[in-house]
């Protein structure tokens, strides 16, 4: 995988301070097998950690003039397909475990059950749920449906939506871009009491023979894990309404986009216009 | 009419501050009661009416948000400037029993700690989600428990805590809100305090209220030994939105009172993993930043952050690593949160074993009131309730409640947590002796002598003000000089064809610093002149708006009677903006700016910051001389126009009286010009300028500016003759040319050299 962040300055700027999520993390499918950070101008300063979820944060400073900044991750990944699950258990009794959970577990879901800025509780998320949520119905059919109906009932449009836009306007004007329709997705889910991650990733470029190209490759995409007690965390993308996702190399996780954003910066000079192209390649090596 | 008959009738059944059941003055109350019974209640209008003056003072920062401009040089538009208000003291101060003071003093602390503890386990082992104290949805909802406010070391999330207390109409004491975010309020109960301790009449004064100064010190102390460990002399700073900030005006005073430098976000740069302030050598690193700047705003780089590129990039990250102290930390904002309130009691049982010594106040609880004293008509005290802020400062296992405070008056039907009626009540502790605690010297860590450093943006203000007052005065005085020459012979405008009318014109453009423009044709004279009159007037104006905003933001470098000089002249803005320029207004402007002029030489230490102050003056100054001459005397004009128009560059450059004294003859062109040009011993001409500079630029070893003001001071010996051609004395404009092109380089240099450093943090954003 590699992934390409330039940022062009009408004029230098005098410091620059970007902090990244563009380090995949291991998961139960995917193992993390070599990782190249390339910065130009090189940093004056890095340092590497983890954030709150657990995922791995780079943040470096450049403190000379520079025009432009250049970010490119190459990344090799070992990823097995997810398998498909299936499960008895009501969505119900998900969301009561999750609301009654104790010790360690209360700690670990407690972030998934927020309503946070980006993905608040909406009366209008009812149109979505109500259906879907029906008594006694599998967590899986449940979120399988959330999924279609996000899929059908949605446009994927690039360039209407940005990582600013509200949720309700998404919900009302019924298009977006991936980011979008994770967030649905995962305010849908808190909102009848599912924990949900807001996931972060990228998806193979070109489709193996025979299958057709998926939306969302020319860009870091994103989707969304429920909890679903037992069987652990389930992946979907109603992108795409794939689940499990194929093809899918996750990045990181948390509460909704602000908490995995690829690349936060902030540079200081003498202002003007900046412009800023991104391009990601994901190829598979065998 | 003494204060005694005012009749204050609380309403029975409802607790009263001053009264008791039986209407009799209450124990703590009872030395207030008989001063306020003994002199009349005219006293006590007066008294208020000096509060006022003496806050609106301070509170030139209030004023400032009010000027009528577009923007500033920062680029602030004034929409985005808050309007806030002066709000007033009241001269009856709200008085505590020490017993009662030390109940609510061990509840503030005891909450402190219950706060402390909660920050403590909420980003860290979340003891209260895991055990179902608190909902983890809930938590990780508020935006105020910050993500990236990860694992800490061993340091306070709380230095300094405010908690609003209200007692309710039984008289119990309920908690209102808790502050540990930015707490405000500590520097307002120490400016009132010392503004009612100045205007009380003699009875109320002494009625034995426990002093309140020595917390500024308490803070100092409790920052100084927050700092990260092993700084053997740590510098603190105090971090502020600036002036556009509704509180701008405590950050200021009390910054003054910790002896910090007052600091914006662009003041300071993380590097190599320490923070910095940006001075005008250089960078000198940062150990503690007293923050008042909340944690929304505090770092652009991390998610959540409101407000573009304010802040400081990166600052969060290094107080994470330990290399420098936030007090208080970030992300401790989250603890004040009226979400989280309803959890404390269980909270508070959990993690310390307590139980929380005052409950929240529940809505709707009718309050207590006490008396607040109404000068408006007929004086009168009312019964009002109001909401006691207390302050405490943390220093290591030590925590300090100031004995006093604030009370804010709550009008009808506020919200105990949003006070509006703008009144506030210093708060008197009484019955507990002199304050005995000893001070803890060990946390006394020496604190660096800041004297000589001044960071780059107080610097760039102070030269920004030195201009504008300089030029505020230029175009005072011309205006002045024209009004009166033309008020004492309106005949003077058809002077010589008209000669004398198109010299003051040219004057009045170069007052304004605007360019020469010829007066328009086929308009009789006295239009144009009195329209050029109307211009300079309006010039005075903007120049006093740019005055007042850059003093503001460096309000700390300024004294005290600076600030009352500042307060005069920014009302003087209004009235000429609102009204006609009048004489008599210029005049008192005048005056005012000399106060300035004479507060800057005489009550300003000679350090960096007034070199720049002073350099902005000589500058403007010169090219004040240059601009005047040129305009005035560059024409060859009739011998009858010459002598009043020598009579008004003369004036205006207040040299009249010393050419009278020295040449006691009709104005003769050579001596006008060698006064104003070439003696340097007029404090106003040319060469005295020149000489300044040369000292400014030696003092700053600036060799760039060395050079230009030698240049410039070579060019300015050329002796200038009376040769005319096509109407223009040209020997002189010759020499004022060639003298302004350095002082204008001069200028040029000033800034890229001292204060050109690029600080406008911009979001970048990334898919």
């Amino acid at each position: 995988m590699s992934h390409r962040t330039e940022y062009r300055y009408a004029q230098p700027m005098a410091d620059g301070f970007t902090a990244t999520h563009l380090t995949p993390r291991d998961t139960p499918w995917q193992h993390v097998v070599s990782v190249a950070l390339h910065v130009d101008p090189r940093p004056d300063e890095l340092d590497e950690s983890f954030d709150q979820f657990g995922n791995p944060v780079t943040r470096f400073a450049v403190h000379r003039p520079h025009a432009a900044l250049l970010v490119e991750s190459t990344i090799v990944v070992d990823v097995q397909p997810a398998p498909v699950v299936s499960s008895t258990s009501s969505w119900s009794d998900i969301a009561a475990e999750a609301s009654s959970a104790r010790g360690d577990l209360a700690v670990e879901l407690g972030p998934y059950l927020a309503h946070t800025a980006q993905t608040p509780q909406l009366d209008s998320l009812a149109d979505l749920t109500d259906a879907e949520f029906t008594p006694g119905r599998s967590i899986v059919e449940a979120v399988s449906g959330l999924c279609a109906r996000i899929y059908y009932g949605f446009r994927f449009e690039p360039g209407i939506t940005d990582v600013t836009t509200p949720l309700a306007s998404v919900l009302s004007e019924r298009h977006g871009v991936c980011q979008d329709f994770a967030h649905v997705s995962v305010a849908a889910l808190r909102r009848v009491g599912i924990p949900a991650r807001y996931v972060s990733g990228y998806i193979e470029t070109h489709p193996p023979e025979g299958e057709p190209k998926l939306v969302g490759v020319d860009a870091s995409h994103a989707w969304c894990s429920a909890w679903a007690g037992e069987l652990g965390w389930l992946d979907f993308d109603p992108t795409n309404n794939q689940m499990p996702p194929l093809r899918h190399v996750t990045v990181g996780w948390g509460r909704d986009y602000d908490d995995v954003a690829p690349v936060r910066g902030v540079v200081i000079g003498p202002g003007g216009d900046q412009s800023l192209t991104v391009s990601v390649d994901v190829a598979a090596l065998d | 009419m003494t204060l005694a008959s005012l009749a204050y009738a609380p309403v029975p059944g409802r607790f009263d501050e001053l009264l008791d059941t039986d209407g009799e003055p209450r124990a703590a109350w009872r030395a207030v009661a008989r001063a306020l019974g003994s002199f009349d209640a005219s006293v006590l209008v007066d008294r208020q009416g000096q509060a006022d003056r003496l806050l609106a003072a301070e509170g030139t920062g209030h004023l400032v948000h009010e000027l009528a401009l577009a923007t500033d040089r920062h680029g602030h538009t004034a929409a985005a400037r808050a309007v806030s208000h002066p709000w007033r003291l009241d001269p009856i101060p709200f008085v505590l029993d020490n017993n009662e003071f030390t109940l609510l003093a061990d509840a503030a602390v005891q909450r402190m700690q219950v706060l402390e503890a909660v920050l403590v386990d909420c980003y860290g082992p979340r003891r209260l989600v895991a055990d179902g104290v608190l909902p983890g949805a809930l938590l990780h909802s508020l935006a105020a428990h910050r993500s990236a406010a990860g694992e800490r070391g061993h340091r306070p999330w709380l230095v300094h805590y405010s908690v609003d207390v209200a007692r309710d109409s039984l008289g119990h004491w309920h908690v209102v809100q808790d502050q540990t975010d930015a707490p405000a309020g500590l520097g307002y109960s120490l400016l009132n305090r010392s503004v009612l301790a100045r205007v009380l009449p003699d009875g109320l004064r002494i009625a034995g209220a426990a002093a309140v100064h020595d917390h500024a010190d308490t803070l100092r102390r409790a920052l100084i030994a927050a700092a990260p460990s092993g700084r053997t002399s740590p510098r603190s700073v105090v971090l502020t939105a600036g002036p556009a900030d509704p509180t701008y005006i405590e950050h200021s005073y009390l910054a003054t009172r910790l002896g910090l430098h007052l600091v914006e976000g662009a003041d300071l740069v993380m590097r190599a993993g320490r923070l910095w302030l940006r001075v005008l050598d250089g960078l000198e690193p940062i150990d503690v930043v007293y923050r008042r700047l909340d944690d929304a705003h505090l770092d652009p780089l991390e998610p959540g952050h409101l407000g573009g590129g304010g802040g400081v990039p990166g600052i969060v990250w290094g107080a994470r690593d330990g290399s420098v102290t936030l007090a208080n930390s970030y992300g401790s904002g989250f603890a004040e949160h009226p979400l989280l309130r309803p959890y404390l009691p269980a909270a508070a049982m959990h993690l310390c074993g307590t139980t929380l010594t005052l409950p929240a106040l529940a809505d709707g609880t009718e309050l207590a009131t006490s008396p607040v004293f109404d000068g408006s008509g007929t004086p009168s005290l009312v019964g009002r309730p109001a909401v006691v802020r207390m302050q405490v400062a943390r220093t290591g296992d030590e925590y300090a409640v100031m004995r006093g405070g604030a009370a804010r008056v709550l009008a009808p039907g506020d919200h105990p947590s949003h006070p509006t009626a703008q009144i506030v009540k210093d708060v008197w502790v009484v019955g507990g002796g002199v304050a005995s605690r000893p001070v803890s010297l060990a946390a006394g860590l020496p604190q660096v002598d800041f004297g000589g450093s001044v960071p780059k943006r107080v610097a760039d203000s102070l030269y920004w003000l030195g201009r504008a007052a300089e030029r505020a005065e230029v175009a005072a005085q011309a205006a002045r000089v024209v009004a009166t020459q033309l008020q004492q012979d309106p005949m003077v405008l058809s002077l010589a064809d008209g000669a004398w009318a198109i010299g003051v014109h040219a004057l009045l453009r170069a007052a304004q610093g605007a360019s020469f423009a010829p007066p328009p044709a086929g308009v009789p004279a006295a239009e144009w002149v009195s329209a050029e009159l109307g211009s300079t007037g309006a010039a005075v104006a903007v120049q006093l708006a740019t005055l007042v905003q850059e003093a503001t933001s460096v309000r700390e470098y300024l004294s005290a009677t600076t600030g009352r000089v500042l307060q005069r002249l920014a009302v003087a803005h209004t009235h000429l903006v609102e009204s006609t320029i009048s004489a008599d207004e210029l005049d008192r402007v005048l005056v005012d700016l000399a106060a300035l002029s004479g507060l800057s030489m005489e009550s300003t230490v000679r350090g960096p910051a007034w070199r720049f102050l002073d350099l902005g003056r000589r500058i403007e100054r010169t090219l004040a001389v240059l601009g005047s001459v040129e305009a005035a005397l560059g024409l060859a004009v009739p011998p009858l126009a010459l002598q009043p128009l020598a009579d008004a560059v003369l004036s205006a450059n207040e040299s009249l009286v010393a050419y009278r004294r020295r040449y006691r003859s009709d104005v003769e062109l050579d001596a006008v010009l060698e006064l104003l040009l070439h003696d340097d011993s007029n404090p106003r001409s040319l060469a005295y300028q020149l000489d300044r500079l040369r000292e400014h630029a030696a003092g700053l070893a600036w060799a760039e500016g060395s050079a230009l003001v030698q240049s410039a001071s070579l060019l300015s010996l050329a002796t200038v003759d009376g040769t005319v051609v096509n109407g223009r004395r040209v020997q002189l404009d010759s020499l004022i040319l060639s003298v302004r092109a350095p002082m204008l380089q001069l200028a040029n240099e000033l800034v890229q050299r001292w204060f050109a450093d690029p600080v406008n943090p911009t979001l970048m954003r990334g898919l």
